[in-house]
């Protein structure tokens, strides 16, 4: 019988859409352009060639290497792309996203990708090319609401501040707002300015931020709830300490 | 029980989020309220700010050189975003602004500091049988009152047996000063009240008994150096002041020879062989002497706190106040500055004893745990509940959910710590002492403590910050493996104990857990009864039987310090 990954325990809403985050099967709401994510990423202008480190591996005679061997390189390493990053910022207010669920879909999901983990923000560091793959992806999915979201390379306080009156995160340096009903970036990660106001769509509806959102809140679906949930955390609690439990 | 509980922090957080302070704009709404208006005022909202502002432009002129702009903060975009709020020292009414707990704005703060690291504990016995065996010169009580006047005069700077010598000036140094206590009440009797610390006056009946017990008829000096003194050299020095000083006078008060041969055995007796530090040693890497802060134990600082001997029958507050305490010492000062720099750890810090959150959560815990377990949150130790994994489970789990739903009640509380560090430190450190607490047990405290951690970031899919997580996530595994480098009973775990040499925010929460179980029991100390009993002392500057207090007053500047150097520099 075929092995077939089961990511995550729960019977809740939330768990169901914290498995849907790590299988990386997760519906596709929105299109950005290559030109409107390079431009919100901030790293190079659009069109440009992409600055790199090193010439590309096929040019360089790699040493004979057996994991290179088993290993393909990914296109940003094949290229020699200098390593750059994507970072987001999810709301506390029934953000589809998580820190660590944003870590484990890329994780799991993509190849050459180091993620870093807190508690306000999630930042993915990879080559160029590939990062822009895994930045888009979760900007043009149901990982990503452009009101509860945003790319944040600093300054990035307001994951767990209560939302101003147009439910737009709130954001010390003012990289996103609500124009016409849209959402739309006009800086980028670090808050300089851009020279386009870039178009994210539509804000998820209360309703639609709480059925897809992957936090548990006592006003939608509590983790007190989903007692599969903490059953399966006492469990690996149980295991790591008596792995460890030597009374001598 | 939970929704109907009043919350403790209820009325600091509707002053703070819905009253105006300053020109904060703040007045109206409710603290559950989930939306609110960001009037980004900058710092023109905040008197403390404006007050800072004017200092850095006065500077500025008169230096002819530019300092403090709040302008510079993020190209021109100054703090204020978001509202300015002050915050209440949890267990007062003392309303503070948020950048008077940092320890520089802090004069209080400063001083617990200086407490600790001018103290050191020397033992007389050794010293006395010297006198006695190798020299033949009677000891009594009335030879330790001349001692001790002697020594009194020369501890701060004082000569006493040469000539044509330099002395540090009394009133730079007047905080400066060595008392004795012993568990022998015939010999305590006869010491002069100055000079005693009296163990029966300053501790509840049952602790005196338990201290003078463990300490027997033996005789210690609890040493205090001048604060000036180990400002401006460090925490290893305290011994060292101590050493000379208590070698002069016992030359001088018993007409000893300087020279002779006898007088080296009693200097290594008197001066070096029963010496306690309040802080150990620390390896190269961290390349810190002895009474450094990251040598202190959590044991060690779960004894200096004194809450233990005024409000016994409430070992929650003691815990508390030993949060206060250990959070501003380890992390504001000691991963602060020592190990960081800079000024972001306070507001890790001070989460942990602002505001009342976590003293919400932990009487919280207490009931629950009384409900439960049949009062065994309460002081003694017939009531507690045996350590098991079940009960780890149980009360650390509906600990950490109860806090995690306030939060999401109170978004107000949530922007009070919004930070994911802040959140983790008051989560756990409510899980880990009321464990303490129930149980009498530190490491089932600390094993509530792991668990807390795992619920939080599973249910909010986030913790703390990169090294953070790694370093709480991984210590469950060694929480009851006593192996070398690799587990210890938690009183003896310090600030270095490897995982929690960078874990900001949690140390406070390690040394309340210690204290928890301890307090928890009605045990008269946790680690050293020595520790506990030198700091039973009203004359030292800080008070520290009220930390979160101590650090109120300093906010409020009414907190008188020691060490100032007014005397020496012009008059202003």
């Amino acid at each position: 019988m075929a092995y077939e990954a089961q990511y995550y325990p729960g019977a809740t809403s939330v768990a169901e859409n914290r498995r849907k985050h790590m299988s990386g099967k997760v519906e596709k709401l929105r299109e950005v352009s290559d030109d409107d994510l390079t431009l919100v990423l901030g790293h190079r202008a659009p069109g440009s060639d992409y600055p790199s480190t090193h010439p590309p591996l096929a040019e360089m005679g790699e040493p004979e290497c057996s994991v290179r061997e088993m290993v393909e390189a990914t296109p940003g390493a094949k290229a020699g792309d200098r390593v750059r990053y994507v970072q987001f910022v999810d709301s506390m207010y029934n953000a589809p996203s998580t820190p660590y669920f944003r870590s484990y879909a890329v994780a799991i999901n993509y190849r050459g990708v180091d993620p870093g983990t807190l508690s306000g923000r999630q930042v993915v560091e990879a080559r160029e090319r590939d990062m822009e793959e895994v930045a888009k992806f979760q900007l043009e999915t149901e990982m990503t609401c452009p009101a509860l979201a945003s790319l944040r390379g600093a300054t990035v306080h307001g994951h767990s501040l209560r939302l101003p009156e147009d439910g737009i995160m709130f954001d010390m340096l003012d990289r996103c707002r609500l124009e016409n009903g849209v959402v739309i970036m006009h800086k980028d990660q670090v808050g300089r300015a851009i020279d386009k106001k870039v178009d994210f769509g539509k804000p998820m509806s209360e309703e639609e931020a709480a059925k897809r959102t992957t936090i548990y809140r006592v006003d939608n679906v509590a983790f007190r709830d989903d007692a599969e949930v903490i059953e399966w955390v006492h469990t690996i609690f149980e295991k790591r300490t008596a792995y460890g439990f030597k009374p001598e | 029980m939970a929704d109907d509980r009043k919350r403790m922090f209820q009325k600091d957080l509707e002053i703070k989020f819905t009253k105006a302070h300053g020109d904060n704009k703040m007045e109206g709404g409710e603290i559950t309220d989930k939306k609110v208006t960001y009037y980004r005022l900058g710092v023109d909202q905040n008197p403390r700010k404006v007050e800072m502002r004017k200092a850095g432009q006065e500077m500025a002129d008169k230096r002819g050189l530019v300092g403090y702009n709040p302008m510079m903060h993020c190209g021109g975009i100054p703090l204020g975003q978001r509202a300015l709020t002050p915050s209440f020292i949890s267990g007062t009414d003392i309303m503070v602004e948020s950048d008077d707990l940092h320890y520089v704005n802090n004069a209080a703060m400063q001083q617990m500091w200086d407490d600790i690291r001018r103290t050191t504990i020397v033992g007389m016995d050794m010293a006395h049988e010297t006198l006695e065996k190798r020299l033949g010169i009677e000891v009594t009580p009335e030879t330790i009152n001349h001692y001790l006047e002697v020594l009194n005069h020369a501890l701060p700077g004082g000569a006493v047996v040469q000539e044509h010598m330099v002395e540090t000036h009394p009133a730079l140094v007047d905080d400066c000063y060595c008392k004795i206590f012993t568990g022998d009440d015939e010999l305590a009797d006869e010491i002069d009240d100055q000079f005693l610390i009296n163990i029966n006056k300053q501790f509840p009946e049952e602790q005196a008994e338990a201290l003078k017990a463990a300490i027997g008829k033996t005789t210690w000096q609890a040493a205090h150096i001048p604060t000036v003194v180990s400002r401006t050299t460090d925490g290893a020095q305290t011994s060292r002041w101590m050493a000379m000083q208590v070698g002069m006078s016992f030359i001088a008060a018993y007409n000893m020879c300087a020279g002779e041969a006898a007088v080296a055995d009693l200097s290594y007796a008197a001066k070096h062989a029963g010496v306690i530090s309040m802080g150990d040693m620390l390896p190269a890497r961290r390349a810190r002497g002895p009474n450094e802060p990251g040598g202190i134990s959590f044991g060690h600082m779960a004894d200096i706190i004194q809450t233990s001997r005024v409000d016994a029958e409430d070992p929650a507050h003691v815990a508390l106040e030993v949060v206060g305490a250990g959070c501003m010492l380890y992390d504001q000062i000691w991963l602060g500055s020592y190990m960081s720099g800079g000024v972001g750890f306070t507001q890790y810090a001070t989460a942990a004893y602002t505001n009342n959150i976590l003293d919400d959560n932990i009487y919280y815990n207490v009931d629950y745990i009384n409900d439960k377990y049949d009062g065994a949150a309460n002081k003694g130790t017939d009531n507690k509940v045996k350590a098991t994994m079940d009960v780890v489970k149980d009360i650390a789990t509906e600990s950490t959910i109860y806090g995690i739903e306030n939060y999401e009640k109170y978004p107000t509380a949530l922007e009070d710590h919004f930070g994911g560090s802040q959140r983790a430190t008051v989560l756990s450190a409510a899980a880990g002492s009321a464990t303490a607490l129930a149980t009498g047990n530190g490491n089932a405290g600390l094993s509530g403590w792991y668990l807390s951690m795992y619920l939080h970031k599973e249910a909010l899919g986030r913790l703390g910050f990169f090294g953070f997580d790694l370093q709480d996530q991984c210590g469950a595994a060694n929480v009851f493996s006593f192996q070398s480098d690799e587990g210890l009973p938690v009183e003896l775990r310090g600030p270095n104990y490897p995982n929690y040499a960078m874990n900001v925010g949690h140390q406070g929460g390690y040394a309340a857990i210690t204290s928890a179980a301890h307090a928890g029991r009605g045990d008269a100390w946790a680690v050293n009864p020595l520790i506990k009993v030198c700091f039973a002392d009203d004359m030292l500057p800080f008070d520290f039987t009220a930390p979160r207090k101590e650090f109120g007053r300093g906010a409020l500047k009414e907190f008188e310090p020691a060490g100032e150097r007014s005397l020496i520099i012009p008059a202003k």
